[in-house]
């Protein structure tokens, strides 16, 4: 099949190490190809200050320097690629060049402040989960830590209770698939019920529920497709995520929300409760994907 | 910005990256990006004529009295002049650095180095009277808003303003640190805004001055256009260096070569439309507040050193009544938006000095999520902060004398522009008639004229009377300012030529000419 195609948004910063760390080990693991994008600001429609070319080419000079600088953290038999790339936002830099080279996945550092190992959305990370139509990987701060060698030792397919997942497990199917690991269907189902009501019931109910979602999306795997099946509880979201193993290889998919615009990103509450409290990297995937679904 | 040499060794991956020189100017810049309305509103809103205007009319009237309006046409003539050259030097070599480092190619490093140093200083002087003014209206608009005129006079309580400037200054700090954009629709706005404001407060004044309402009408007279009325050399000099700064921030539409649309007249066009523009909303404003208030030493005349700092502040109620709001609406705008084009200047120029090794390696730090010149933009609003802070309570008119010691740094940094620019197109100067006008006549003409202004206001600003009469040791506040700034300068150069001689070796940037 072909090959994966990564866009890795690097910064010369803590956020664009983690998300060159993360691709890096994915295409390691994939034998796919970096595509390693910085994104400068566009002066295309600035109105404050007259275009300073000198400074434009400075800055050129000092991006191509960080991406060398990169560069030399990557693995010797990934095949990758440097660009520099104008664009309005960061976000739309990136979906172009995801666009351009026909890439199925963008990975972006996660962190934007907030407490270590528990990254909080940046900025530049949420405007990218709002308008995305390939999938986007959010390597949590620390990625950088983790060698290439770790590879990816599972993937993790969070289905929701409600039906509708089917191009997210198809993307998981696929992930699973060329990095050459195994594959795990996970429900998460939080119970927060009143006290007074009979809890045990509510939790039955809730988890043969979630059961009935995932036996059913277990069913629609291809054929030849082999998955683990879990169901987690807990009080919260927080608490269901925490009730599981997860292996410090392990990469986890979300769809993204149903109110998000169709072939569109949108982090949902449970999704953005999970990238909370995740400690390993989570990959959004859009209703209708561009990239993946194709292939 | 051309690094000599990369000490890193290329490997593979670095001529896989994919930005072709040709790219930049189609990928970069966006060519045609920019049109004439553009060009021209960037113009106007880097020379923010409400805020220029309300800082210098005082000072300006008191160094000629009526002849104001004479000032202003012929302050025009120097800064063109040496605008010339400055544009053959940015279109020759374009760089961050602009004075700085065209001067370090053209003298070599040590006047390049204080070429540099001019130009971060007098931007962070005005950095400093901007974020005054800026205070000044904040609370006149509340008082105006709140109908209590009580509260406009909270601005003259220097701990409550000197905490609200640096306020005002965080402010733009963050703006310029995160680049911050302000879309073009409301960039149009505001500058629309700020010339419909101005038109109306002229048209007032004047309307006002025929219903014999004026406070003190006094008749418009053709000798206020005549510059040869004014009494002295020195008033004469003091004037001009106070001109040269309210067209300063006009050269930048000269600059705009290449990103501007249409045919390659666009940039020459911009300029015209923007000079005119703000020339002829300069002499409105002028006449009429001196038709309106006289330059006597009244309550509201022109020449009262108690308005002179600010006088659209005490002039505005006066003569709109409940419009005046408005007015502090514009001179808010106004200043607050220069206050962020101007914080790129001193950054970027301390920025390339880090590059070059004439300062410390952490001015040429680039923010790597933000892509500014962080540290150096940092420094430079502490700096102006500081300074602000110190000055405020050292001068009873800091806003005045900031003004004027201003308009010397300009004249200083300029005229070694202009005189880099003669020089380094010396080899080039008689290759054809626009050579000859352009790299040589109009720089050195403009440059002439910048170093006798400057000399002229340094020795005459020793008088303890010169212009707001603010002293120490007997000298006057504007000359102890001065030379307190240029002399700080050496002291950090030779500081600097100790800790990192390779700049000053003229290792880094070497000295070239034009072939």
């Amino acid at each position: 099949m072909s090959e994966l195609r990564i866009v890795v948004g690097y910064t010369a910063n803590e956020a664009g190490a983690d998300a060159l760390a993360l691709a890096n080990r994915i295409a390691t693991a994939a034998e796919g190809a970096l595509e390693v994008v910085m994104v400068l600001p566009s002066e295309a429609h600035n109105s404050r200050v007259p275009v300073d070319s000198g400074y434009i080419r400075y800055l050129r000079e000092q991006s191509r320097e960080w991406l060398t600088e990169a560069s030399t953290h990557l693995g010797a038999d990934v095949a990758s690629k440097l660009h520099i790339r104008y664009a309005e936002s960061y976000a739309e830099g990136l979906i172009d060049a995801a666009h351009e080279f026909d890439s199925q996945l963008i990975v972006v550092g996660a962190a934007g402040g907030g407490l270590p190992r528990r990254p909080r959305v940046g900025s530049v990370a949420n405007e990218l989960l709002h308008s995305s139509d390939v999938p986007v990987a959010l390597a949590p701060a620390g990625s950088r830590e983790i060698p290439a060698s770790q590879g990816v030792t599972r993937i993790t397919a969070c289905v929701g209770t409600r039906p509708g997942a089917d191009v997210q497990l198809e993307a998981a199917t696929l992930l699973a698939r060329v990095t050459h690991a195994p594959l795990r269907l996970v429900s998460l189902v939080p119970i927060d019920l009143p006290a007074g009501l009979d809890e045990h019931l509510a939790e039955l109910t809730s988890a043969t529920h979630a059961e009935s979602v995932l036996a059913e999306a277990h069913r629609a795997l291809p054929e030849g497709v082999e998955a683990s099946v879990e169901t987690a509880t807990g009080s919260t979201i927080e608490d269901a995520v925490q009730a599981l193993d997860w292996h410090r290889g392990e990469l986890v998919l979300v769809g993204s929300s149903r109110l998000a615009a169709p072939r569109r990103l949108f982090l949902g509450s449970t999704a953005a409760k999970m990238l909370r409290e995740l400690p390993v990297p989570m990959i959004v995937v859009p209703r209708t994907t561009h990239g993946t679904a194709s292939k | 910005m051309t690094r000599p040499q990369s000490n890193a060794p290329l490997t593979e991956a670095t001529a896989a990256v994919d930005a072709p020189e040709g790219g930049l100017s189609r990928k970069g810049l966006s060519a045609g990006s920019v049109g004439l309305i553009g060009a021209i509103v960037i113009g106007i809103s880097c020379i923010a004529p409400a805020y220029t205007l309300t800082a210098a009319l005082g000072p300006t009237v008191s160094a000629v009295g009526v002849q104001v309006p004479a000032i202003i046409l012929v302050g025009f003539i120097p800064m063109l002049l040496v605008a010339f050259g400055y544009r053959e030097l940015n279109k020759r070599m374009p760089d961050s650095g602009t004075s700085f480092t065209w001067a370090t190619r053209a003298f070599g490093p040590w006047i390049g180095w204080m070429a540099g140093w001019g130009l971060v200083a007098a931007t962070i002087l005005v950095l400093s009277n901007l974020a005054g003014i800026a205070v000044d209206f904040l609370f006149l608009l509340i008082s105006q808003l709140a109908g209590n005129p009580e509260i406009a006079d909270i601005a003259a309580n220097p701990f409550v303003n000197v905490v609200v400037c640096l306020l005002f200054m965080l402010g733009a700090t963050l703006i310029s640190y995160r680049d911050m954009k302000t879309t073009q629709k409301l960039q149009y706005w505001l500058v629309g805004f700020q010339v419909a404001v101005l038109l109306l407060f002229s048209i007032a004044a004047l309307v006002e001055v025929a219903n014999g309402n004026a406070f003190d009408a006094t008749a418009i007279d053709l000798s206020w256009f005549n510059p040869f009325a004014v009494e002295s050399f020195s008033s004469f000099a003091a004037g001009l260096s106070l001109s040269i700064f309210i067209f300063w921030g006009w050269d930048v539409t000269l600059t705009m070569n290449e990103e501007t649309r249409g045919s390659e007249k666009t940039p020459g066009r911009a300029a015209t439309i923007t000079v005119v523009v703000i020339v002829v909303l300069y002499l409105l404003i002028a006449v009429s507040l001196i038709a309106y208030a006289g330059v006597g030493g009244g309550e509201f005349g022109l020449g009262n050193p108690d308005i002179q700092d600010n006088v659209f502040f005490h002039l505005a109620g006066p003569i709109l009544g409940p419009l005046a709001v408005l007015v502090s609406i514009a001179v808010l705008t106004s200043s607050a938006s220069s206050l962020q084009s101007t914080f790129v200047s001193p950054a970027r120029t301390l920025l390339a000095m880090g590059h070059y090794g004439a300062l410390p390696e952490q001015f040429a730090r680039v923010s790597p999520r933000f892509f500014t010149p962080g540290y150096a933009t940092i420094v430079s609003a502490v700096v102006a902060s500081v300074f602000y802070a110190v000055m405020r309570f050292v001068s009873e008119n800091v806003l005045w004398d900031t003004i004027t010691a201003l308009g010397m740094m300009i004249c200083f940094y300029y005229g070694i522009t202009a005189f880099a620019a003669v020089w380094f197109f010396r080899r080039v100067w008689f290759r054809s008639v626009r050579n000859f006008v352009f790299t040589l006549l109009s720089p050195l003409v403009g440059g002439v004229i910048l170093g006798v202004l400057f000399f002229t206001t340094l020795i005459d600003s020793m008088d303890p009377e010169y212009g707001s009469g603010s002293h120490v040791f007997g000298l006057g506040l504007v000359f102890v300012l001065g030379m307190v700034v240029l002399l700080t300068g050496v002291a950090i150069m030779i500081w600097q030529a100790i800790r990192r001689p390779a700049f000053f070796r003229g290792e880094m940037l070497s000295r070239a000419s034009a072939e």
